[in-house]
């Protein structure tokens, strides 16, 4: 496996570095839905800079990362193709590791005997970790945001670091690794909703009785909510004594959560709030950011006993609906979707919704030329474009949720149908 | 006149007798400027503000006939009045009633005029940022022994004039204009006189050294204007430059009346108004500051029958209360640092992050590596 694994690595580092040294470079960079105010490297260079003059990096609305972001950066802003490079391999070995070391509770006995063909073999479940890394690796969303040097790259190597070790079952470095997410963006904080269904599955073994079982459940998890919140208070102080003041917090919290910028980008936030009226601007930012934590709880009660298909839930919420998304974010949860292969013979949509995906990344640059240079087109027909990619992106995980449930129903009632008089029935979705 | 011209010079020649000659010379030499400009705006167009047009071209007369030559005035008329086909007499200005002085002749020379006088045109005229192609008699070109005499009107508010009925310019634009000119050395003394409603606002927030301001009315106050000619239907002057202009129909080039008495123009029992000034960015005491420096262009000559030796410097002569004032040193802001530039070392990265947040940071990651994978690695490290 560590051969495929190592090709694998080897073609993407070279395309990234062909790519760094071409003149696409600064052009990539540029682009909009490549890099968010958040995220952008020019950002970061400027905050450096405003540092070395002495004045706080955050004065001026320019630099919204965070200060262990500034402290990775001192040291390694002549090395930042290199950092972003090894970030993204990170990432996608971690997500083979995780995915290899996955033990999927095959119980044959307990599925009814025609489900059989539902169940994934051993043989393409061998595949799946190398496909996890592709996915991620040659995606050209992923390439893009890695030669645009934005800090997404970083952010999605934490994310899937959390993974892992939630996954692996390390409670301490799962919570210190949500908290660092937390801190690089507040939206991952949904995905601490995972440690209602992780403990479940952990912790079965160790009920004796009922009681017990809530007791330990409930002790678990406040021990995880103590960790995360003493790392994420250590580090909030920890950040404070880099620079010496607070001014970080509303320089990067409130910038995520006020939306103050409204430079287009392909996300949801800024077209409403450039046409809002004052008085409402704060009512709509609510009922924003509130629809990102809104399916944290309904996904969890659903799929409580499925802890990867929710992080995969969650991550694609947050990259949809979070303030400033950019494609760096979507790459993530597309890298999680060939461990869900097998869930194709149910999908409904997929063919519209990858042609979909297809044209409105093509449209992006067309369109954005035609309304900022060429003064043909204006903000709504990019706006649309935004629209109908967000909805896109939407329907594919609604797809995959319905294929998922659908799976689950037909592993527990078996795969073809039949009413109680013996004729086939059809399951339909209420 | 010319008897007034002689006996002056006569009592100077007196005078001459008392004094040192080098302390004459040395007051000779004292004197600031060595050339005059003029810019003189009006801002507003249409018929009905023909008293806008007639306000500046007094002051242009005046400033005309008292040596400024055309090539050192730059007039801006929004509109022209003289020839618009509501004038009853056409080719004429008048600014008395009963026209008794006309103040548009045939020797008249306007250099922006009709939709040329914006706020843009007025600025680059005093910074000096106009294009390659405008020609010399559109450009001000000063230097830094010229005074300059700039003269707004037309219709004003609580820190803005409007240029046309359609733009403004703020008085912050305005001091801003006048650091730029301060700073490329364009004028040696600006004085800066505006007849507009709340004109005193226009000069409240000026910074740069040597200005002196003048203003028809206050800050909440309105500037009026003095009569309707019944014949032409329109007011023919503002009053505040009324006034103005019949106190400098009294200055010939060699009278030696000084600010003091052009802050006196128009009280407020002729004005309505109150007249404000601003002196405290002067050097000069006011008094000492005659009229001929601004509205004129004189030349100073002394005729003397005995050599100087001017091989030593002069010294300033001093006058007899500069004992208490401290006459603080203007001098002009280094523009070019030469020295520093040429050695210019190479930028060193000046931040560090503190030593205590590196400390406590690589003690956590240690920390919780240790927790993770076991205490039995310690033994490797140490």
């Amino acid at each position: 496996m560590a051969a495929p694994l190592t090709l694998l690595l080897l073609v993407a580092v070279t395309v990234r570095a062909a790519l760094f040294r071409s003149s696409l470079s600064e052009l990539i960079s540029e682009r909009v839905e490549v890099v968010s105010p958040l995220t952008a490297w020019k950002r970061v260079i400027e905050g450096l800079a405003l540092l070395d003059l002495g004045v706080s990096p955050y004065s001026g609305d320019v630099f919204h990362e965070t200060p262990l972001t500034i402290y990775l950066f001192h040291f390694l802003v002549d090395y930042a193709e290199v950092t972003f490079m090894v970030s993204v391999a990170g990432s996608s070995v971690f997500s083979d590791y995780l995915f290899r070391k996955q033990k999927f509770a095959l119980e044959a006995d307990r599925y009814p005997l025609d489900c059989l063909e539902l169940i994934r073999s051993p043989k393409e479940m061998y595949y799946i970790p190398l496909k996890v890394a592709m996915f991620y690796l040659l995606n050209p969303f992923t390439i893009l945001s890695c030669v645009a040097k934005s800090t997404c790259g970083l952010n999605n190597a934490i994310i899937a670091l959390f993974i892992l070790s939630t996954i692996k079952g390390n409670v301490l470095l799962s919570a210190i690794f949500l908290s660092l997410a937390t801190y690089q963006s507040i939206y991952p904080l949904t995905l601490s909703a995972l440690l209602t269904s992780v403990p479940l599955s952990c912790l079965i073994n160790l009920c004796v009785t009922q009681w017990i079982c809530v007791f330990l459940f409930w002790w678990f998890i406040v021990q995880y909510a103590f960790m995360y919140l003493g790392s994420l208070f250590v580090i909030i102080c920890l950040s404070f004594f880099l620079l010496g003041s607070w001014d970080y917090l509303p320089s990067v919290y409130g910038f995520i959560l006020s939306v103050p910028d409204l430079t287009p980008n392909i996300g949801l936030f800024w077209y409403f709030f450039a046409e809002m009226f004052e008085h409402f601007r704060l009512f709509f930012l609510c009922v924003f950011q509130i629809n990102v934590f809104f399916y944290t709880i309904p996904l969890s009660i659903k799929l409580k006993e499925h802890p990867v298909f929710l992080i995969f839930m969650q991550l694609a919420v947050i990259s949809i609906f979070k303030s400033y998304p950019t494609v760096g974010d979507i790459s993530l949860y597309m890298a999680f979707l060939p461990v869900w292969s097998h869930l194709h013979r149910f999908l409904r949509n997929i063919f519209l919704v990858s042609c979909v995906l297809l044209a409105c990344s093509a449209l992006f640059p067309v369109l954005w030329h035609l309304w900022i240079y060429a003064g043909s087109a204006n903000s709504n027909f990019y706006y649309a474009i935004t629209l109908l990619f967000n909805v896109a992106q939407i329907l594919l995980v609604s797809d995959y949720f319905y294929a998922f449930l659908r799976r689950e129903h037909h592993l527990t009632y078996g795969l073809y149908l039949k009413r109680k008089d013996g004729s086939e029935a059809t399951l339909v979705l209420k | 006149m010319k008897i007034h011209h002689f006996l002056s010079l006569f009592s100077t020649y007196f005078l001459v007798d008392g004094v040192n000659i080098e302390d004459r010379a040395g007051q000779f030499f004292s004197s600031g400027h060595t050339n005059n400009w003029a810019v003189l705006v009006c801002t507003s167009r249409f018929w009905f503000n023909y008293r806008h047009v007639a306000n500046t071209l007094s002051v242009y007369r005046s400033v005309k006939r008292l040596g400024i030559p055309d090539s050192h005035i730059v007039l801006m008329l929004a509109d022209d009045m003289a020839c618009n086909h509501r004038n009853p007499k056409p080719a004429t200005v008048f600014s008395h009633k009963n026209m008794e002085l006309n103040v548009y002749g045939d020797d008249v020379e306007v250099d922006y005029r009709g939709y040329e006088v914006t706020v843009e045109n007025f600025l680059r005229i005093l910074t000096g940022r106009l294009p390659p192609s405008t020609p010399r008699s559109k450009r001000l070109l000063s230097d830094d022994r010229s005074n300059i005499l700039i003269y707004l009107t037309g219709h004003g508010g609580n820190g803005f004039l409007k240029f046309q009925d359609s733009e403004e310019i703020s008085n912050v634009e305005l001091a801003d204009a006048f650091e730029q000119m301060w700073q490329k050395r364009r004028y040696n003394e600006l004085l800066f006189i505006i007849d507009t409603c709340q004109g005193a606002s226009m000069y409240e927030r000026f910074y740069s050294p040597n200005l002196m301001a003048l203003a028809s009315s206050q800050v909440g106050e309105d500037s009026l204007s003095h009569q309707p000619d019944l014949a032409i239907g329109v007011h023919l002057m503002d009053r505040y430059t009324f006034y103005l202009l019949e106190f400098l129909e009294d200055i010939h080039p060699a009278s030696k009346t000084n600010m003091n008495d052009l802050f006196k123009v128009c009280p407020k029992s002729q004005c309505v108004s109150t007249p404000g000034h601003r002196t405290d960015l002067f050097l000069r005491d006011p008094g000492s500051v005659l009229i001929t420096d601004f509205f004129g262009s004189v030349r100073k000559v002394e005729l003397t029958m005995e050599t100087i030796n001017l091989t030593d410097p002069i010294e300033q002569l001093e006058s007899a209360e500069s004992g208490e004032l401290q006459k603080e040193m203007h001098t002009y802001a280094d523009q070019l640092p030469v020295s520093e530039i040429i050695h210019q070392k190479p930028k060193q990265k000046d931040w560090h992050p503190p030593d205590g947040f590196i400390l406590g940071l690589w003690t956590l990651i240690l920390l919780v590596f240790f927790q993770t994978y076991g205490v039995k690695h310690l033994k490797h490290i140490f």
